[in-house]
């Protein structure tokens, strides 16, 4: 177990490295660099701005390879990942104030996804090929099938049309007003779990019918034990590894924010900050974002894949 | 235009509400005031001035500039002007700001910028303590600007040199007269005036932000919501009904930051806010049958739409082919179905706000209202004549992030097909497609919306040479002369006179095929009162619309909000 | 040898091909599955027939016909431009299977190709590859998307190679699982022992035998790539107008005109809601009836 950890956060460096070089590049790759968005800030002038002495300024005019290992030295060495070319603020700051919220929407989303997906994927599974079976099926996939920007669309503008009412816009911190916070973030969360239920129904169906044709199972009801408590039982056990499976697969959203979901739910997350960097070609903001996200997606997936053998002991680890 | 009846119909909805208290009614200090704003998807770019950002004076709700608009001559008070335009104000519209007075002076050429005294730089905490503001703020401001290295080159060329004459009085020593002189630093884009203590604590950083503004911002969420509390001590007021009024009237202005058009509209519909400057002609049919109270005001866009040809390639080199394409597209069609009248058949690159620079399309020469009729059968044999007979093909590229853009050139493109001009449509990313024109590696044929800015910039920056926002890349050397000459006239007569005729000489050029401008919708809720959506007295300077803006807080009550 | 291929099938019926077998159970066992695959094929079928069934062009602008309701001469409507909803949905289902399956297949492609490879070779190829992987799944999916379709500018055939890419190389993962247990098979080592040459292992014995969860994964993949593209659309980065996407359609002028023009919206959103579902339910038969192991993956 230690050895497998070891080798696995060992195995982290080159992935890290891959990963930084790729969005190192790409970024800079994008046509229409920041130099032309700034230049063309100036509508109203007279005359170009200097590129080089807007270049020299952001620190664009090194070559490729030397600005890489200014930027990657800064933070290993210093923990620095520098500050955006447009506003000044440090890279980190700006994903401290986003993070959280980032964070808080995708575990808000999960636990709906749960409420909505282990009892679905219970009942079908006892019931399996039955109409109840179909039915919540069918909802959990239904949910899955339309899609998030309609579904948001329609509980936006609709009630606002027929009661008067609207989700709330306003962004409160969770610490100022927990209330308030929880509200505007919770119509998002309902619809982004409901959509992410059908993933994790469909894995706690499948490992229900599989407990239900153990023959100690099939033992214990044949000898008159109630069924309600025996489902209850191994559901309960069994629902954890789809639970943790989920968070391993929702890592990228749970981090790295769900842009779709934020823009029409006026959320300041990761995805919006990103979407934003992206089309202002900020890029110390960009390959921040991607590396932080990277970096904290990869060790999400290590601590899922080590509590498989918490809660599974058939899983060795190799 | 016929915005009063639109006004007037909008109100007669709300007459059983509003109307009767309407006349006597007193103003009411208090209240918060939510507004989406003109750029309500875009925070803040930067709260430094000193970084050239357009939307510095958007942002710095804080900050005044030396002139601005007058709002007692808008056409709510009986004036003339609508404050709208996004970066003009009529010379003859405008007031001293932080100047009080200000006066040109010869041998050397100068103006001299008598100061309003008493104005004072409100405290903050860990910035500065509260001060007098004096003529050296002025210039430390001018010097930082010039020297900043986001500065654009020559900007103040015209500026020799910039002094305090005395505790109050600013001189400018001018090289030369420029006709932009005020624009560019007196209620311009860059023209905020902010205290050394700012530079010194850090500018860029919104926790410092101070200023003698009516506002100070007092919270930032970047992505949703910028907050600005009243200043208790701001220095103007406005006279309602022969009384004085010291300004703000409200506690507190916020900035909703929503990057989604049907978001906006829901807020807005459930009073979420007050006003929402900018809506798209196409929603305002379901926003007035679902919320039938709001009040509403339009405006012509400041911003023309065109198909840019390129001058340098062929065949656009021929003056008849460019305007062979500006016959094949039935515009008044456009205007009237594709847009369903929410639109002007001739509004740019001078906007008809311009007073005394733009003049209507009945005055024009025939060479410019041909352009304006659709005559398919001209177009084929001006392409005949041209040496096309069969017509021809060639790219166009547009900015998928412009929905409006990517409906109209499909349409636009139908047109040319009728005489045998084939459009290639190359769709590219903002910033993709914005440095293709500044870099000058764009397509033969450019599709985009092009600001107005003011009535000289607008045909500057396109038709001379060694500008950024021309994309057709057509100049004349005895047309930039000319265009010289209008910017060191300081007459204002002499210097329309000038820009009308070079207006009037590019249109017949046709380096564009010119399209109708839209109109956009501002709406707000009876209770705003004391405002008939003014978007502006500067360059996206908004502070004092704001500022006099008072709220019916028992009306909002009793219409259940 | 022919007997070991397919295992999976041994105790079903001989006389009757494997193709037709899981047909009759699909419709015997998994109504719900048949139901998808019903509506499945008539999407295929209107896709493919678009050109015959669409009564007006794709991009016949009429202005003085915009934002027409339902009626004899629309059966659904027309839009802002004054184009025939029904045949923009036609042509829709003609783009959305070209981009589907293009991009569905170039994702199984590479997920095959690299699944195979590095799940039987194993060893250094498999570690770096695991890794490439590592890195390219750590970020969320649409962020992705976005930056390469920023790179490469807006278009159809950018986003079948970003979607393609991206579902690939997301699905080796499966791939190699299912490889690495057929590896050990008992007829795979034979094959060794007897000094088959790696290709014709890869060829003759692994790939069948992985086949059942690659046909899921495939079939999976058409739905995600529908429900992708509109979500790009609706950010801006899809393929853009004036092509008749269902993402396009039902984010550009389908919300604009939300209110006043219910039909721009809800056509392209139920087409795009019940495709997605029936591929869904398609699938989850598939899985049943082909591949009871595979569980819960995407």
């Amino acid at each position: 177990m230690r050895a497998y950890l070891i080798r696995r956060l060992l195995a982290l460096i080159p992935t890290l490295f891959f990963a930084s070089v790729i969005v190192f590049a790409t970024v800079r790759m994008i046509p229409g660099d920041i130099i032309d968005l700034m230049i063309s800030q100036n509508d109203i002038s007279a005359g170009k701005t200097d590129r080089e002495q807007l270049e020299k300024l952001l620190g664009l005019d090194q070559p490729m390879y030397i600005q890489y290992f200014r930027w990657i030295g800064n933070i290993l060495f210093r923990g620095d990942f520098g500050s955006s070319l447009w506003q000044e603020q440090s890279v980190i700051a700006e994903i401290g104030e986003r993070l959280p919220t980032t964070f808080q929407l995708g575990f808000m989303a999960l636990f709906v996804a749960l409420i909505v997906a282990v009892p679905i994927g219970v009942w079908s599974a006892i019931r399996q090929d039955t109409w109840g079976d179909y039915l919540g099926r069918s909802f959990s996939i239904l949910m899955l099938a339309v899609p998030g920007f309609w579904m948001g669309t329609m509980v936006m503008v609709f009630p606002s049309i027929w009661w008067g009412i609207s989700p709330p816009v306003k962004f409160v911190p969770f610490f100022t007003d927990p209330i308030a916070n929880f509200s505007q973030l919770l119509i998002p969360a309902l619809i982004l779990g409901t959509s992410l239920s059908a993933i994790t129904m469909r894995m706690t169906r499948t490992m229900m019918l599989e407990v239900l044709r153990q023959d100690y199972i099939r033992t214990a009801l044949a000898k008159g034990l109630g069924e309600r408590g025996m489902v209850v039982r191994h559901a309960l056990r069994n629902a954890l590894i789809p639970v943790v499976t989920l968070i391993g697969l929702q890592a990228p959203i749970l981090i790295g924010g769900t842009v779709i979901m934020e823009q029409i739910f006026v959320v300041p997350g990761m995805g919006l900050m990103l979407l934003e960097a992206v089309s202002r070609r900020d890029y110390p903001v960009i390959t921040g974002v991607f590396l932080i996200v990277g970096v904290a997606v990869v060790l999400i997936n290590l601590i899922v894949d080590l509590s498989y053998g918490l809660l599974d002991p058939k899983v060795r680890y190799r | 235009m016929n915005r009063t009846l639109l006004t007037v119909s909008a109100l007669a909805g709300t007459l059983a509400l509003a109307a009767s208290p309407a006349q006597a009614q007193r103003p009411q200090y208090g209240g918060n005031l939510e507004i989406g704003t003109v750029s309500a998807t875009i925070s803040a770019l930067s709260f430094d001035p000193g970084d050239y950002a357009w939307k510095t004076n958007h942002d710095n709700l804080h900050f005044e500039t030396l002139f601005a608009g007058d709002l007692d001559k808008s056409i709510r008070r009986g004036g003339k002007f609508s404050f709208k335009p996004d970066g003009w104000v009529a010379e003859d519209a405008l007031r001293g700001e932080l100047a009080e007075t200000w006066e040109w002076k010869q041998d050397p050429l100068r103006v001299e910028i008598k100061l309003r005294k008493g104005i004072m730089w409100p405290a903050k905490a860990g910035v500065m303590d509260s001060r007098e503001f004096i003529s050296d703020d002025v210039v430390a401001t001018f010097k930082r600007q010039v020297s900043s290295p986001k500065a654009f080159k020559d900007y103040y060329h015209y500026v020799d040199k910039v002094e305090a004459t005395d505790r109050h009085t600013v001189t400018f020593f001018m090289k030369e007269y420029h006709a932009d002189w005020d624009y560019r630093f007196g209620w311009g884009y860059y023209s905020a005036i902010y205290p050394h203590e700012l530079v010194k604590a850090g500018a860029g950083n919104w926790r410092n932000a101070v200023g003698t503004g009516p506002f100070q911002l007092s919270d930032y969420v970047q992505g949703n919501q910028q907050v600005y509390a009243k200043n208790p001590i701001y220095w103007d007021s406005d006279t309602i009904a022969g009384e004085k009024y010291k300004l703000p009237f409200v506690d507190r202005v916020t900035y909703r930051i929503m990057k989604d058009e049907a978001t906006q509209h829901a807020a807005l519909r459930t009073g979420k806010l007050d006003i929402l400057e900018a809506i798209r002609w196409q929603a305002v049919d379901s926003i007035k049958k679902s919320a039938p109270q709001l009040q509403w005001a339009k405006w012509l866009n400041y911003s023309g739409v065109f198909l840019s040809m390129r001058v340098d390639t062929k065949p656009f080199d021929d003056i008849r082919v460019r305007r062979a394409l500006n016959l094949a597209v039935n515009k008044q069609e456009i205007v009237k179905e594709y847009y369903g009248g929410n639109a002007e058949l001739f509004a740019y690159p001078q906007h008809p706000d311009y007073i005394g620079y733009f003049e209507p399309l009945d005055k024009m020469p025939d060479a410019v209202k041909e352009l304006f009729t659709y005559n398919p059968a001209k177009a084929k044999q001006l392409l005949r004549e041209a040496g096309y007979p069969n017509g021809f093909t060639f790219k166009t590229q547009v900015c998928s992030c412009s929905p409006d853009n990517m409906d109209l050139l499909p349409l636009v493109a139908g047109y040319l097909e009728q005489i045998g001009v084939k459009i290639e449509i190359q769709p590219l990313e903002y910033g993709a497609f914005l440095s293709a024109m500044t870099t000058e590696k764009h397509a033969a044929g450019y599709f985009m919306s092009n600001g107005h800015t003011n009535p000289t910039r607008t045909i500057h920056k396109s038709f001379t040479p060694g500008q950024l926002w021309g994309p057709s890349l057509w100049s004349k050397p005895e047309y930039t002369k000319k265009m010289d000459l209008a910017y060191a006239t300081k007459d204002d007569g002499e210097r329309q006179t000038i820009m009308r005729e070079l207006t009037r000489e590019v249109l017949a050029e046709a380096p564009y095929i010119w399209l109708p401008v839209q109109y956009f919708y501002t709406a707000w809720w009876p209770w705003v009162k004391n405002y008939d959506g003014e978007l502006r007295v500067g360059a996206v300077k908004p502070a004092p619309v704001y500022a006099r803006i008072w709220l019916d807080q028992e009306l909002k009550k009793k219409m259940g909000h | 040898m022919s007997v070991a291929v397919q295992p999976q099938f041994e105790a079903l019926p001989r006389q009757r091909g494997p193709t037709a077998t899981f047909f009759i159970r699909l419709f015997r066992e998994k109504p719900l599955g048949a139901f998808g695959l019903i509506i499945f094929v008539l999407f295929l079928v209107c896709g493919i027939f678009a050109d015959v069934l669409a009564p007006f062009g794709v991009n016949q602008i009429s202005p003085a016909n915009r934002l027409k309701p339902p009626s004899a001469r629309f059966w659904l409507g027309t839009d802002h431009l004054g184009r025939d909803m029904l045949s923009r949905l036609l042509y829709g289902a003609q783009l959305s299977v070209i981009i589907a399956f293009t991009a569905a297949t170039l994702a199984t492609v590479i997920s095959v190709v690299l699944g195979i490879l590095t799940g039987y070779l194993g060893g250094k190829i498999d570690l770096i590859t695991q890794r490439l992987v590592d890195a390219w799944m750590s970020f969320p999916e649409l962020i992705i998307l976005i930056v390469v379709v920023s790179v490469l500018g807006p278009g159809m055939v950018q986003v079948i190679f970003v979607l393609g890419l991206t579902f690939g190389i997301g699905g080796s993962r499966i791939v190699r699982g299912a490889v690495v247990s057929v590896r050990e098979n008992m007829y795979v080592h034979a094959a060794q022992s007897m000094g088959a040459g790696t290709p014709r292992i890869l060829i003759q014995h692994i790939l069948p035998n992985v086949l059942p969860p690659v046909i899921v994964l495939f079939t999976t993949r058409v739905g995600a790539v529908i429900l992708v593209e509109s979500g790009l659309s609706f950010l801006g980065f899809g393929v853009p107008p004036p092509a008749p996407t269902w993402g396009g359609m039902l984010s550009g002028a389908g919300r604009t005109y939300m209110y006043m023009a219910p039909w721009l919206a809800l056509m392209p959103g139920l087409c795009i809601t019940l495709v997605v579902y029936a591929i869904n339910v398609l699938g989850d038969a598939m899985r049943d009836l082909l591949d009871p192991r595979m569980r819960g993956s995407r």
